[in-house]
């Protein structure tokens, strides 16, 4: 049995000639939080159907150790997906759907879902139509995390979500889902709302991985320096990754650690994951400081 | 088989108040109708039927009903199957159906069966309740309650159940002869969603075109028709024929028979499924089946 729950070499997705993902390699072990970040059409969406046998990928995929497209109904027995959460039924009763869940998941348990449920707003007659979006998220995930699945997919969860909404997601997700055996893939574009509930990330752009790394490692091998805008130079002459503004003066985001007369200039702080995702996903031709 | 047995579930309870309208509804409207308005049987009925007219409204309220009934709930039925292929797409739930560990064949097959089988087997339930309380209404305005009461119920109710057995038998079988024409509008849904039954009907008529130029032979046009006179075969094997009632004696007799006549009825019809054209809408049917598998998994 390998260690990690989703094995991705040379992974790619196509629509026709447009490569979705594009020659992507990566692991998740269990027992970690992962976020998947990108632009709007990075390819995270793609990634995530694919690992879900919902799109046909090329190359090698293993989740759970099984082929997601050709044992998908045995893989999604083990995988819970949240694909987007305005997708209840609209016509069902939350607790309709708990007794359709009962019989169509064999692992998901009706006693926990009405547990989580009593935590929210949502009660067990009202329907999907009736509540609101944060309503039907708190529903969703009350629903997903009933499942004794290894390994939750959840696309862009948070997604018109009001912060209250959002911090009961995230509180729930982290008090009910994360126990250290089960691991958690979760797409946001709220890059620095989930920097602390993350212990991986992997950042997507047009399709290829720019970045796949523990934010441990993350810390180790990208150097942020805070320095005086005089000598601002001197560090653009160094080839940071990105120069920004930061609270009194500006800041350089290098990959590795710059030579030490460049470190001598500044003061090291902690990159970001938001400074981090503009160095490696935007375009090189524009520069944060120009604005 | 929990999996398929929920999968059944879900259209009783995404569907159940719309089945119950289609079926409350008609006969909330006929009641009300019967008992005040005007209720006339024509000179005819009424002198054949002089000494039995109780039994006659009564056993043709159960049939009238039935039909009323399973009429409706097919149709309805047959217009929601036509667009099973994007059902739930509207919502975007069907991202949620799909999140879930259920094959492709369940998932098509359940609502299928539960749509064309199981509710107009339904509604002839439903319809039997429903005509006894037409029955009830006008044997009461034609001839008095008491009337209602001294039918030979015995009688009645062996025919009722016979007739009941039959649709039993050949409401599925009916299905299984127009299961060709049905899937392949599914299958067209698929495609042309709302355009499905147009473009079928274009097709169809351009296929037959091309068959009867080419081959001098009108292929498509007989074997849809074919399809059409077998279901209703299926419903009623001998085509009408023996149920001919002259007269009041004519119609206990034939109530009295009609269990046995159910019962070679049915075995007309069974005996009809023996037939290539048969065969072929199996494999038509199998092979839509197939391709909406694949189009689902795409």
């Amino acid at each position: 049995m390998s260690e990690f729950l989703v094995e991705a070499v040379g992974l790619s997705v196509r629509y026709g000639s447009k490569a979705a993902v594009d020659d992507v390699s990566f692991t998740i072990p269990k027992g970690r939080v992962v976020g998947l970040l990108g632009h709007n059409g990075a390819g995270k969406t793609t990634l995530m159907r694919a690992l879900v046998g919902l799109a046909k990928p090329e190359g090698k995929l293993s989740v759970l150790g099984l082929s997601p497209r050709a044992q998908r109904q045995e893989l999604l027995t083990s995988v819970c997906y949240i694909p987007d959460v305005a997708i209840l039924p609209r016509w069902a009763r939350v607790g309709e759907l708990i007794t359709l869940m009962s019989g169509l998941h064999p692992k998901f348990s009706a006693e926990r879902a009405r547990a989580l449920l009593r935590r929210t707003s949502v009660g067990l007659n009202d329907k999907v139509k009736t509540l609101s979006k944060g309503m039907v998220v708190q529903a969703h995930l009350a629903l997903v995390a009933a499942i004794d699945a290894r390994l939750m997919v959840l696309d862009e969860p948070t997604l018109g979500l009001d912060v209250l909404s959002r911090k009961a997601f995230y509180e729930m997700l982290i008090d009910e889902w994360c126990d250290g055996e089960r691991s958690v893939l979760i797409s946001t574009h709220q890059v620095e709302e989930v920097e602390a509930l993350l212990s991986d990330v992997l950042m997507l752009n047009e399709g290829k991985l720019v970045l796949s790394t523990s934010l441990e490692d993350m810390d180790r091998r990208f150097v942020a320096l805070s320095h005086d805008p005089a000598v601002a130079e001197q560090m653009a002459a160094a080839h940071p990754l990105l120069r920004y503004r930061v609270m009194g003066g500006s800041a350089a985001l290098f990959d590795g650690a710059p030579p030490d007369s460049v470190l001598a200039l500044g003061q090291r702080v902690r990159p970001s994951l938001v400074d981090l995702f503009v160095a490696l996903t935007r375009k090189p031709e524009l520069d944060r400081t120009q604005f | 088989m929990t999996s398929f047995k929920t999968l059944m579930q879900r259209e009783w309870l995404q569907h159940r108040f719309g089945w119950a309208l289609l079926a409350g509804v008609p006969v909330a409207i006929i009641l009300p109708l019967l008992t005040l308005g005007q209720v006339n049987f024509g000179e005819d009925t009424t002198a054949h039927m002089a000494g039995s007219m109780p039994l006659f409204i009564t056993a043709a309220s159960l049939a009238a009903t039935v039909m009323v009934l399973v009429g409706i709930l097919w149709s309805a039925s047959l217009i929601q199957m036509s667009g099973l292929a994007r059902r739930d797409h509207g919502d975007r739930s069907n991202e949620f159906w799909l999140s879930l560990p259920t094959g492709d064949a369940p998932s098509l097959a359940a609502p299928l069966l539960v749509h064309l089988v199981l509710v107009p087997l339904a509604a002839v339930a439903a319809g039997l309740v429903a005509g006894l309380l037409v029955s009830l209404v006008l044997v009461t305005r034609v001839t008095g309650l008491a009337s209602w009461f001294t039918l030979p119920w015995g009688t009645l109710l062996t025919a009722a159940l016979a007739g009941a057995a039959r649709l039993a038998v050949g409401i599925p079988l009916a299905m299984l002869w127009l299961l060709p024409l049905i899937m392949l509008t599914v299958l067209a849904g698929a495609w042309f969603k709302r355009w499905a039954v147009p473009v079928l009907i274009v097709a169809f008529g351009l296929a037959g075109l091309l068959f009867e130029r080419l081959l001098g032979l009108p292929l498509i046009d007989a074997w849809v028709s074919r399809l059409f006179e077998m279901a209703g075969r299926a419903l009623l094997a001998t085509g009408g024929h023996g149920l001919t009632i002259e007269g009041q004696s004519d119609l206990l007799a034939g109530l009295q028979a009609a269990p046995r006549w159910v019962a070679s009825d049915v075995l007309n019809a069974l005996a009809a499924l023996a037939q290539p054209v048969f065969g072929f809408g199996l494999l038509v049917s199998a092979g839509c089946f197939a391709a909406l598998m694949w189009w689902r998994r795409r």
